[in-house]
């Protein structure tokens, strides 16, 4: 029998996964929106009367129909009015002060402000008659002008909300940079750069499903962070915390979108308690890629000043958020682009300013690279550039720039403390293994072949941070010692298809010297584990792997102390190894850890741990060969080198380097949503309109680690989620106008469709006149 | 979204399938590998109030050469033409050379090339094949069995001339001599997506000149078109030797041919990542590929055909 890399896997491959959509709860509603096609207007009327005549349409309402609703039910005297979308301020993301005069209704009241946006609800007996009621329900928006570009909203011509400004939140990294500098600088670069909305496209959609049960409810969601849905589903009903439970079951990806409590959650869970049944809504495909929230959005200016030998002396970053149409969730993400201005290069001046503007598109919140894959995709596209200007290799520039490993920890102009690296090291190895040498001479004979398609070798180095900011670098959990000899883990995290289940029982095993077959996982449900805060931000080998080896350690502390007892031994005099505590003076004092429990009672330990902040590297680098005919790319190779500190598990760490890249290829190639001019986006037929990287188009990607452990944390484990994201689109965008050798490239703005590389292909080469 | 309730009928005759197409005004749709119906209905852009579905109409999966003319039924799948050999001669190759294009392997299993006539999307690679090759389709109706003229049936984008409780039971296509290469190139985003462009050509060509041309555009209008301009272009001229490398002289014949199927013949639509001025330009770069790839293979038959007559 095949044996499974992972223990999840022979579960999810055959079949037997069990995601929200396939629990049973009898009697159990499915809730259908019916969404605004508009994506600006007044929402003027609302009739739901006709879905309430559909067969087995249990109910329909609108927003006004839910502040009306006669009470009942036990909760009727705190639940009144359908509660608004609440917001987080976890990690920066939003502020009281922007959300300020803000509100998000969980339904539209007055004001539809994205294409999508849900004006009614359709509760039926099961999904197909919710559909057919929904398909009943009419209304009317009297259109204004849609802005999906911030530079258009951030003049305030329409304001989202009257008698505020559409420009959400201001803020800024590093000290302003004097004239002087730029003046006096040998070379001086500038670019501007788009990076388009991304869907963060899990392969399961949101789902949630609430079960109340007399005063309590039950939630079963696909989700990142299980705590905080309660917690906020909880402040919503204006319930206490205990009364709800939130269960993640097996959950079909998420990419950092599945960790908000979204309108149609905070619908749901209202519905559910008024009229005290089941209620679920399994979001599929077009409704997911109309109304999920979006990753990346900025418009980008960028200044890099460098002295005639290349030396870094200035970069300034300026960013113009797009953050969709409420501040709520991810007003404050640029500001992680900020924050990472400055890159792997010692330049002493860096500073960066942003402008978080609200649009009229479903909000922008982190997306797998969650603001580092904005901040490196600018500085190293200016970085070949810079090289370019300075006719030096590109590999050389950077050779020339990057931080040293002496150097660390390493206080950014940016405010960041790096924690280790080499990045130099990465860097070589990446070029070692592409061959890069070999690269640039077949480019060279290329040059020189008119009937050869041009081809591009472009480099990205990166660092990034994992773990979280802070204030949330820390997470709860602990384990169990049965007197089975099992050893149960639990933890506050939550699996959207990472292997948690494999590498923590793994790590669990290792640690204690057990057999894995002990050791469980239980996570993701805060019925077990009473607090955490989840899987996001590249955190869970760091900081989760961290809390339990800890919690390993207090086990194995406390395994010794109750045999120390027991044997009447000083416990300095009793070790543990492989499981079992043995007194070191007396051989035949042994015992496993499953007789101790047997002999001196249960055995629980649990914590909170904290790490610090991480800062995972590497380079990238693509070679893509140029149709400038048809402007195709044809990726021929990508080597990723990546330093995630110690590496817990390689067959998951690979996988998780892999798929980022594709997904960096994704946002670098393919991905863009199309708008109308009406400002509504064009994804009628779903994924034909939405073009994501398919087995195709993966050119061979060569994985490959160095080693640089973290100081912050006992393992040395830094984050591996999000490194393809965040280092591959430059590289390969590098590699594109490495091959074109066009003047200006700016003309090549993500995704690098074949219209845009065909345009790019025509214009001016370097040394051409313009 | 979900497909609203519809009757679903699963007849075993032609007979019995035209009877439930035509009963009573009801929108009837005919699913046969479902590849683009039950997407649409999903999507409750198509709400029939009717499914008849073809799959057990035993006549109907029947691949056959008769006196030079395939005849492909209405349940052949896509698949079926993978192999090179599945159909005779330059007409075989052309197929596998297209149907690598049409989504996946499990799509292909199910999909048949008769649906996508039927469907008659300007993307669709058998409808423009159909189109270049003069392929007829017939029908059965209320009214009796007829034939029609590719050429004559696709009006629009997922328009046909055909009526409604019409049933498209084959099409048919007459046999490429060996003197005929055939060439077929596609251009798109992904190979998940539909074509940007794509183009299908067999030259014919006696000692080593064009006696005949046949080009088919796929989605170069809100049809299938067959770019006869450019065919006429191209009568009369040699085959020529090999070209290198991937770009053509810009007063190659085949390179001619492909600005005049752009600049005559196409009638392209603007869709996201591709406007008029750039799918005017991928139309003439792909045609002119398409012809070589063509002439590549006419070369290489007229050799093997050299090689036996020795």
């Amino acid at each position: 029998m095949h044996q499974w890399g992972r223990r999840e896997d022979q579960r999810l491959t055959m079949g037997k996964g069990r995601f929200v959509a396939d629990i049973e709860v009898p009697g159990c509603l499915d809730a259908v929106f019916v969404r605004s096609k508009t994506g600006h207007g007044t929402l003027r009327s609302v009739d739901c009367a006709p879905a309430r005549a559909v067969p087995g349409v249990v109910g329909a309402w609108a927003a006004a129909d839910l502040m009306d609703m006669p009470a009942c039910a036990h909760s009727a005297s705190v639940l009144q009015d359908l509660p608004p979308v609440p917001h987080s301020v976890l990690a920066r993301l939003s502020s009281d002060e922007a959300v300020a005069g803000r509100e998000w209704p969980a339904l539209v009241k007055e004001r539809v402000r994205y294409a999508g946006e849900a004006v009614a609800v359709v509760v039926g007996e099961d999904r197909y008659l919710a559909e057919d009621g929904a398909a009943e329900v009419t209304f009317e928006v009297e259109p204004l002008p849609a802005m999906v570009r911030p530079s258009d909203a951030a003049r305030d011509s329409f304001p989202l909300f009257d008698g505020l400004s559409n420009v959400a939140l201001t803020g800024e990294a590093g000290q302003p940079i004097d004239d002087s500098v730029w003046r006096d600088a040998a070379a001086v670069v500038e670019g501007r750069y788009r990076q388009s909305l991304l869907l963060p496209t899990p392969m399961e959609c949101r789902a949630i499903l609430v079960a109340p049960d007399a005063d309590r409810l039950t939630v079963w969601a696909g989700h990142q962070a299980p705590h905080r849905l309660r917690r906020e589903l909880a402040a919503s009903l204006g319930w206490p915390e205990d009364r709800v439970r939130v269960v993640v079951p097996d959950t079909g990806g998420a990419f950092g979108s599945k960790s908000a409590t979204f309108p149609e959650y905070v619908v749901v869970a209202y519905l559910a308690v008024k009229l005290r049944r089941p209620v679920r809504w399994i979001e599929d495909r077009l409704e997911s890629m109309m109304v999920a929230t979006r990753g990346r959005g900025q418009d980008q200016r960028v200044r890099l000043a460098a002295d005639a030998d290349g030396r870094l002396l200035a970069y300034e970053l300026t960013i113009e958020a797009d953050v969709g149409a409420y501040p709520h969730l991810g007003v404050g993400l640029p500001m992680q682009t900020a924050w990472m201005a400055t890159g792997p290069y010692a330049t002493p001046k860096v500073h960066a300013t942003v402008r978080s503007v609200l649009t009229n598109t479903m909000v922008t919140y982190p997306y797998r690279g969650a603001g580092r894959p904005e901040a490196a995709i600018a500085l190293e596209r200016s970085m070949d550039t810079m090289a370019r200007r300075l006719s030096m290799d590109p590999a050389e520039l950077r050779r020339r720039n990057l931080i040293p490993p002496e150097s660390f920890p390493y206080e950014t102009p940016t405010g960041r403390r790096y924690d280790s690296g080499n990045y130099a090291g990465a860097l070589e190895l990446a070029l070692r293994t592409v061959d890069y040498d070999g690269w640039r001479a077949e480019q060279a004979r290329r040059g020189k072949d008119p009937g050869a398609m041009p081809l591009g070798i472009g480099l990205s180095c990166y660092v990034e941070r994992s773990g979280g900011e802070p204030g949330g670098l820390f997470e709860f959990g602990g384990l169990e010692a049965g007197e089975d000899g099992s050893i149960t883990a639990r933890c506050g995290a939550a699996s959207s298809g990472q292997g948690h289940e494999t590498v923590f029982p793994a790590l669990v095993a290792r640690t204690l010297g057990v057999a894995q077959w002990r050791v469980r996982l239980i996570e993701g449900d805060t019925g077990e584990q009473p607090e955490g805060l989840g899987s996001f931000a590249s955190r869970t080998a760091q900081v989760v792997g961290a809390l339990l080896w800890h919690a390993c350690q207090l086990l194995i502390d406390e395994a010794r102390r109750r045999a120390a007892r027991m044997w009447g031994v000083p416990v300095e005099r009793v070790e543990w190894s492989d499981g079992t505590v043995r007194d070191a003076h007396d051989r035949s004092a042994v015992l496993d850890l499953s007789h101790l429990v047997k002999a001196t009672g249960p055995l629980k330990v649990d914590d909170r741990f904290e790490t610090g902040m991480a800062f995972p590297f590497g380079t990238h680098v693509a070679v893509a060969e140029v149709d400038p005919e048809l402007g195709t790319v044809h990726l021929l190779r990508l080597v990723a080198v990546d330093d995630c500190g110690v590496v817990l598990d390689p067959e998951i760490v690979h996988g998780q380097a892999f798929g980022s890249c594709v997904q960096g290829i994704g946002q670098a190639l393919y991905e863009g949503i199309p708008y109308g001019d009406d400002g509504v986006p064009l994804l009628g037929n779903g994924l034909l309109d939405y073009l994501l990287p398919t087995f195709s188009e993966v050119p061979p990607i060569e994985v490959r680690h160095t080693r640089t452990p973290s100081p912050g944390s006992p393992l040395g484990a830094k984050g591996a989620g999000e490194s393809g994201c965040i280092g591959t689109p430059a590289a390969v965008v590098n590699a594109v106008i490495d091959a074109l050798q066009v003047a200006d490239p700016d003309l090549l703005q993500m995704p690098l469709t074949p219209d845009v590389v065909w345009r790019a292909a025509r214009a001016p080469k370097r040394g051409e006149p313009r | 979204m979900k497909p609203a309730a519809f009757d679903y009928v699963a007849p075993r005759t032609v007979a019995e399938a035209v009877d439930a197409l035509g009963t009573g005004g009801r929108r009837a749709q005919v699913l046969a590998g479902g590849q683009s119906l039950i997407l649409e209905m999903r999507l409750e852009r198509i709400r029939p109030d009717l499914v008849v579905d073809i799959n057990r109409i035993p006549a109907l999966d029947e691949l056959r050469v008769r006196d030079g003319t395939l005849r492909v039924g209405a349940l052949v799948r896509h698949r079926a033409f993978e192999s090179a050999h599945a159909v005779p001669g330059p007409l075989g190759a052309l197929f596998a050379r297209a149907v690598g294009n049409i989504a996946h392997p499990p799509i292909r299993a199910r999909g048949t090339m008769v649906g996508s006539v039927a469907w008659a999307h300007p993307a669709s690679e058998w409808c423009a094949i159909a189109v270049a090759l003069d392929a007829d389709v017939e029908m059965a109706g209320p009214r009796g069995a007829r034939n029609l003229a590719a050429g004559d049936f696709f009006q629009g984008p997922l328009k046909t001339a055909g009526q409604p409780g019409e049933l498209i039971t084959s099409v048919r296509y007459p046999l490429l001599g060996d003197d005929t290469g055939v060439g077929f190139v596609e251009h798109r985003r992904t190979h998940f997506c539909f074509a940007q462009v794509a183009a299908a050509a067999a030259l014919t060509a006696r000692g080593g000149v064009i006696s005949e041309a046949r080009i088919g555009l796929v989605n170069c209008a809100d049809r299938p078109l067959r770019a006869h301009a450019a065919e006429a272009a191209l009568t009369g001229v040699e085959i020529g030797p090999p070209l290198d490398g991937y770009r053509l002289p810009e007063n190659h014949p085949f390179a001619r041919a492909g600005r005049i199927a752009a600049e005559r013949d196409a009638a392209p639509v603007a869709e996201p990542y591709a406007d008029l001025e750039y799918r005017g330009h991928a139309i003439a770069v792909v045609v002119a590929r398409t012809l070589c790839q063509a002439a590549s293979d006419q070369r290489s038959r007229a050799r093997a055909l050299e090689g036996e007559s020795r």
